[in-house]
């Protein structure tokens, strides 16, 4: 698997000229945090301790706009008031389950995932995607293979990252590092914390391997204060 | 709009031309059988994915199944307490529709502890968390005494359990929008029109979990006015007027949805549409209505209006008579479609989507459904009939049963 190095000028520019990095994670369930043991066990609550940790001077906030059960189009409708409105540099846009499980159509999904690109990109704002979640049994699904591949080609075509989130969960399953059910189950209803601190950290080492070498500045106050 | 003076002092003073005998207010079969065959198409639709929902209406127009469901919904009103208003006075229609209100509340509870529950089975049962995420049940489970707290103001609707909420808030409304419509609907559909209009400028909506109410009360509270009037014309006995032009942009406006839902993009070419038929193609806005949706709904009732009779072949056949007891029992018949749907999409996955698994779901909860209904019907007829047979038997005008038929 290669090392996850997203494309995120808008907040190479952003730390260097402000020493700000504001990061809106929208998204549905995983991003609110489905099956987290609280709210500061979601991944978004994570990635911003990761990135306040590993950016000593920087100004970071991970922002949690994830509802659950939303579509990508329900996401693409609240884009103005959730993501632009926040003025961050980067969305993550973890989307497409809830339209794998409901069949919407793959053309009407690459639609909607175009549109909510370019809405950000024209607000200047840097989108990465993320990859489908893992499944141990896919065939629950029968287009989950087509939806996934919609979501990659889309990337590709828009010229933004993919988190891989898809193998990296594989892989882990593999590796025998996590039993399945700390990385999808729910038999107790909280055991997916690992899963999301996982999830984190490789966003985290992925951002901050693209935005590390920026000289931050910064602006009036310690960083150790922080926010 | 119209030509016809009965109907035009109708529409600006809320009254019958003097002299005019209006026709009294029989049930209309109609309303019954087309709100169970919305409730049939509401329960084909909560099971997204499967097979049969993309030929429901809403893949070839702009409004859909809940738009219709809430139109009856107060021409129903209309004629259960609009009529409890006229005969008893506003005290005793007042304190029905309070009960009333108790009861869908109730029956909203109700539903949504079913709900969880068969999330929770399916879950547990399976390891498949997506269950959770088709149906937003997250909350429920991961803070239970806020889900719980946001359950019972209303404030947390997980998926499809937002549209008795949205029904509760109308018909507390209704008492204000038909003393409205009463006086003069023109005015009160002027207002209405308004407070949609100023929701959508102002942003207004009310608050759920993580975001806004998927129906915004304060835009469909349209559609349950213009039911209030719809239903309001015939309490009077007042006929619609023959107008073939209206006819006839009527069904062109159909047409004209239909030809715009059907391809993938924008065939005419003119850049300038494009948003416009991405934004009807990829979903007309629902939460707060969009002018598509109500002008769709309203060239539909126009056409039912105009063209199917009330006494029908349709209406009197065996499946417009079983419809019209699914239609009869909506709040029994809704309930139990919401749980039927969320199992029957745990049902879709475990078993891959196969296709006579989908179609057997589709068939067997539209005959449950319809079961269900001809059952409450024949129920309340044996039931009814012991009531007169007893001492109690007192009994004046018969009343309309009311939209989501109270005890």
């Amino acid at each position: 698997m290669q090392p996850f190095r997203p494309l995120i000028p808008a907040a190479r520019r952003a730390l260097q000229e402000t020493g700000r990095l504001i990061i809106v994670a929208l998204g549905s369930s995983t991003t609110a945090g489905s099956g987290a043991s609280a709210e500061d066990k979601s991944y978004p609550f994570v990635l911003q301790s990761e990135l306040r940790r590993r950016l000593p001077g920087a100004e970071v906030r991970v922002l949690n706009k994830g509802v659950g059960g939303q579509s990508a189009y329900d996401m693409l409708r609240r884009m103005d008031n959730d993501v632009i409105d926040e003025k961050p540099s980067v969305v993550i846009w973890q989307t497409v389950i809830n339209d794998a499980i409901r069949d919407i159509g793959e053309d009407k999904l690459a639609k909607i995932l175009r549109k909510g690109i370019a809405k950000a990109r024209a607000a200047g704002i840097d989108t990465i995607l993320m990859d489908l979640p893992w499944l141990p049994r896919e065939g629950r699904y029968p287009h989950f293979d087509e939806y996934r591949a919609v979501l990659a080609r889309t990337a590709e075509q828009q010229g933004v990252s993919l988190f891989p989130r898809y193998a990296m969960m594989r892989g882990w399953a593999r590796s025998k590092q996590f039993t399945e059910q700390e990385l999808v189950g729910m038999d107790g209803l909280h055991l997916v914390d690992a899963g999301y601190r996982c999830l984190a950290s490789r966003l985290a080492d992925g951002i901050v391997a693209a935005v590390g070498d920026v000289p931050i500045q910064i602006i009036g106050r310690p960083a150790s204060l922080g926010e | 709009m119209s030509s016809d003076p009965s109907f035009q002092r109708f529409m600006l003073f809320g009254r019958r031309a003097e002299g005019a005998a209006g026709r009294p207010a029989g049930r209309d079969a109609r309303i019954d059988m087309v709100r169970g065959l919305a409730l049939l198409i509401i329960f084909i639709n909560h099971m997204p994915g499967n097979v049969v929902s993309a030929y429901m209406p809403n893949n070839f127009g702009f409004s859909d199944a809940a738009d219709v469901f809430v139109l009856l919904a107060g021409v129903s009103a209309t004629l259960a307490y609009g009529g409890l208003i006229e005969t008893r006075g506003f005290a005793v229609a007042a304190l029905k529709l309070g009960a009333r209100l108790w009861t869908l509340y109730i029956a909203h509870m109700a539903v949504f502890i079913l709900v969880c529950g068969v999330i929770a089975v399916a879950v547990t049962r399976t390891q498949n968390p997506l269950y959770i995420e088709a149906i937003n049940i997250q909350p429920f489970f991961r803070d239970t005494v806020d889900a719980l707290i946001g359950a019972l103001t209303l404030t947390y609707q997980p998926s499809y359990l937002d549209i008795l909420p949205l029904y509760i808030v109308l018909l507390a409304l209704f008492p204000p929008i038909y003393y409205g419509v009463r006086f003069s609907p023109a005015l009160t559909l002027a207002c209405s029109l308004l407070v949609w209009q100023a929701a959508l400028a102002f942003e207004l909506n009310l608050p759920n979990s993580g975001g806004v109410w998927f129906f915004n009360p304060f835009a469909w509270q349209v559609i349950f006015t213009l039911g209030v009037i719809l239903g309001r014309t015939v309490q009077l006995g007042i006929a619609a007027p023959r107008l073939r032009w209206l006819d006839a942009l009527a069904v062109a406006f159909l047409l004209f949805a239909w030809l715009v839902k059907i391809p993938a993009g924008n065939p005419t070419g003119i850049a300038a549409l494009n948003d416009w038929f991405d934004s009807v193609q990829l979903g007309s806005d629902k939460t707060n209505l969009a002018w598509s949706r109500l002008l769709h709904l309203g060239a539909l009732t126009w056409l039912a209006i105009s063209w199917l009779p009330a006494s029908g072949r349709l209406t009197r056949s065996a499946l417009g008579r079983a419809l019209a007891c699914s239609g009869r029992n909506s709040l029994h018949v809704f309930c139990v479609g919401i749980v039927l749907a969320v199992t029957g999409q745990i049902v879709l996955a475990e078993t891959s989507f196969a296709l006579d698994v989908q179609l057997l779901l589709c068939a067997g909860g539209i005959t449950m459904l319809t079961g269900l209904g001809i059952f409450l019907s024949w129920y309340r007829s044996i039931t009814s009939r012991e009531q007169r047979a007893g001492p109690a038997a007192a009994s004046g005008a018969p009343v309309q049963r009311p939209s989501f038929s109270p005890r």
